[in-house]
């Protein structure tokens, strides 16, 4: 099965994953890419950490 | 005299100011409400009983008097839809970020120990200014889908923006903020000696 996303793509992926959630075609076409990208791994996580980042913002956990 | 909670309250100003921007996008009428809710949180600190965190406590009495304004029919509503948000559904801003092929112009690059950051005040004030930086539109939707953790579906209502619009202000948004906190923090260059 060829990559049918590129990091360009992927990176919309995740940001929607969170937003609307995705559907099993694109899901599975993301979890692909992943697999085969350490930068799109790296995206992912800082993604999560910036999410992490935000709500501890919020609270101002002093 | 002075209590020294006074200075700890007044830190949280810069926070408390975007939270109100957001909700009212007048950046005068922001500054009232902050500063009322200031003038309040400093009369009944006494009743603040460190069950939340101060910053929580501080927004509460925010919101209340961000109510109080909108309701002072101060509040033009007409003004609100005056955002043009058209550029927004324009994606070649993509095109600075991946290269024809799709692939990262600047590659993200492993974080070390990100945990750690979130102790560190500087992390906190290079934060802030990285949020600075994101287009106003951008940024109060940001503020409230990732900070707020509002529903992009009541996100897209205040805003008056299709749903679609929402995801690319965000995609964007998440983009700027993930490589100017990479740049200024965890970024090779980064220099935080």
């Amino acid at each position: 099965m060829p990559d049918s996303v590129n990091c360009r793509q992927a990176s919309r992926l995740l940001c929607v994953a969170y937003d609307r959630g995705l559907d099993a075609t694109e899901s599975e076409a993301l979890q692909y890419h992943l697999g085969r990208c350490l930068m799109c791994r790296n995206f992912d996580s800082q993604l999560k950490f910036l999410r992490k980042a935000s709500e501890r913002f919020r609270t101002g956990a002093d | 005299m002075t209590d020294p909670r006074f200075a700890d309250i007044e830190s949280h100003r810069p926070y408390l100011l975007r939270y109100a921007l957001s909700q009212l996008r007048d950046g005068q009428l922001a500054e009232e409400a902050v500063q009322e809710a200031l003038v309040s949180a400093l009369e009944s600190i006494g009743t603040f009983g460190g069950k939340s965190t101060l910053r929580t406590w501080l927004t509460s009495i925010l919101r209340f008097k961000i109510i109080d304004l909108q309701r002072r029919a101060v509040f033009d509503r007409a003004h609100l839809e005056a955002t043009d948000f058209s550029a927004q559904d324009d994606e070649s801003w993509l095109d600075e970020l991946f290269d024809g092929t799709g692939h990262w112009r600047i590659p993200p690059q492993a974080w070390s120990d990100p945990e750690a950051a979130l102790e560190q005040r500087r992390f906190w004030e290079m934060f802030e200014k990285c949020l600075d930086r994101l287009p106003a539109a951008g940024g109060r939707v940001f503020f409230k889908r990732e900070i707020l953790g509002e529903g992009t579906d009541t996100i897209c209502k205040e805003e008056r923006i299709t749903t679609s619009n929402c995801w690319v202000i965000l995609h964007r948004a998440r983009l700027a903020l993930r490589a100017c906190v990479e740049k200024n923090w965890f970024g090779k260059e980064a220099a935080r000696a």
